[in-house]
């Protein structure tokens, strides 16, 4: 295993109080919600995954051997695919969500075109293989169909929600904050979007 | 290509700022050494951030003192050749090669007579090149054909003619492993960002020609629905781009995926581009 200690990019005599800070920094650059649907979500949750450890072994390295987590190992909760895991009544759309978790883009359209009748679910699996891959003009009218179609399904305004969040979405490292948006007031009106939920500063 | 691709000059550090300036400088002097004295013609900064990326995390930035080639007597600090820069040189002499055979077909016999010209003078580099990077050459060729033959059927789809030009940037950067996957993501998003971008500047001219624009949204265009879209690849560029180790040059590629290409997507939207387009990143006079 690599030294926690250039894992989080931090000298070995940094106070405990910096470790958190670089700790989270990289938890808000690898944060689940930067990738859901991604297809390079896995890559980051290996990443999180790595700086969770990072931090736990310094943690407890500190603390003198007391074992036990300490970090609160964001992205634990999350989950980097969007949760394809509800059920679904029909079983082809089971089938299609589970090749999509795959990657397998291509046989999940091809099974989803089999199916006749279209429905709400139709058009958000259908969008959701379109943004796989990078046809997003194409996935954000299927998210809008399927909402249409069923406007009470949290699961496909949430799709859409985060299409129409556009560039407020993502991450940015300090100091990239899009023009005439001042960094520290963005996170204030929106400060549950930060992994601790708190304001950031 | 076109340019599209620039840092924003206020947001840059000094050290940044020379080492976008070697790059640029450094691509120059590997243009000219491989493929003779008209090839500079070619730079771009749009290959200079290609090669930004494709550069070894690794390595550090030592330049070292060259001779300008539109000034001489002047030297200038240059990054001295590397498997990065030559695989830049040679994939943009590729890309023009198609670029101008396509503009040849589309412009007929007299329309088409400067780029007649130009690619008579350009064949013997195109044909270097297409030795040293055969793969690159195939997937350009390829992707323009199938660009241009959605082009004659007026597809309505904006994503799918974007992604023909997103496939053939995408092949700029070698695939395969977590490096690969990193790269081939932010070059897919970045070709679709440029051919849309490219597609709404070219709104109001294209009276006559197909626009993917136009055939999506109308005429008029819809910018509200476009920005929105661009905005989804920038964001997706920049998650990538938070995977790879880019060593050095990090900073300086996230100040032209965070701040310079919005910039450009705000300029291409209120018309100012065509004025901006002309200012050399240079002088400090924006």
């Amino acid at each position: 295993m690599r030294d926690p200690y250039s894992v989080l990019g931090v000298s070995q005599n940094a106070s405990d109080d910096e470790v958190k800070k670089a700790y989270r920094e990289l938890a808000r650059k690898y944060h689940p919600d930067n990738y859901q649907n991604n297809p390079l979500a896995d890559l980051a949750e290996e990443k999180m995954k790595e700086i969770n450890e990072a931090y736990d072994t310094i943690t407890k390295q500190r603390a003198g051997g007391y074992s036990g987590s300490s970090s609160g190992n964001y992205g634990g909760g999350y989950g980097y695919q969007q949760s394809y895991s509800s059920a679904s009544a029909n079983p082809v759309y089971a089938r299609v969500r589970n090749l999509i978790n795959a990657g397998d883009l291509n046989q999940a359209e091809q099974l989803l075109y089999e199916v006749g009748q279209k429905d709400g679910e139709w058009y958000f699996l259908s969008g959701s293989i379109a943004y796989r891959k990078g046809w997003l003009d194409e996935a954000m009218q299927n998210y809008t169909l399927a909402v249409q179609m069923e406007p009470s399904n949290m699961e496909y305004r949430q799709a859409l929600q985060l299409m129409q969040r556009g560039s407020m979405g993502g991450y940015r490292p300090a100091g990239y904050s899009s023009a005439g948006c001042d960094p520290c007031t963005a996170y204030l009106c929106c400060s549950c979007l930060t992994p601790w939920g708190g304001p950031c500063c | 290509m076109f340019g599209y691709v620039r840092p924003c000059r206020p947001e840059l550090k000094c050290k940044d700022f020379d080492l976008y300036r070697a790059t640029y400088c450094g691509l120059c002097r590997c243009l000219r050494r491989r493929y003779g004295l008209i090839a500079p013609m070619l730079l771009n900064f749009d290959f200079t951030f290609l090669a930004l990326l494709l550069w070894e995390p690794e390595e550090a930035f030592s330049p070292c003192q060259g001779r300008c080639h539109g000034s001489p007597l002047r030297k200038v600090p240059m990054c001295p050749d590397s498997p990065a820069l030559e695989q830049a040189a040679d994939e943009s002499v590729v890309l023009a090669w198609w670029k101008l055979r396509d503009d040849l077909r589309d412009n007929g016999f007299w329309g088409g007579f400067p780029a007649r010209t130009l690619s008579w003078v350009l064949k013997p580099a195109y044909q270097k090149a297409a030795r040293r990077r055969p793969d690159f050459d195939r997937t350009v060729r390829c992707c323009l054909e199938e660009l241009s033959c959605l082009e004659r059927e007026n597809c309505p789809s904006l994503d799918r003619t974007a992604d023909a030009f997103a496939r053939l940037l995408q092949a700029a950067a070698p695939c395969g492993g977590e490096r690969g996957r990193v790269l081939s993501q932010l070059l897919y998003h970045l070709g679709r960002w440029i051919y849309l971008a490219d597609a709404r500047d070219d709104l109001k001219e294209d009276k006559l020609r197909y626009n993917p624009v136009a055939a999506r949204y109308g005429r008029s265009g819809n910018d509200e629905a476009l920005k929105l879209t661009m905005d989804n690849s920038l964001q997706l560029m920049g998650a990538a781009l938070q995977l790879g180790d880019f060593g050095c040059r990090g900073p300086l590629l996230e100040n032209i995926v965070y701040l310079g290409l919005p910039l450009v997507q705000r300029a291409v939207f209120d018309g100012s581009w065509s004025r901006i387009k002309k200012q050399k990143i240079w002088r400090n006079d924006t």
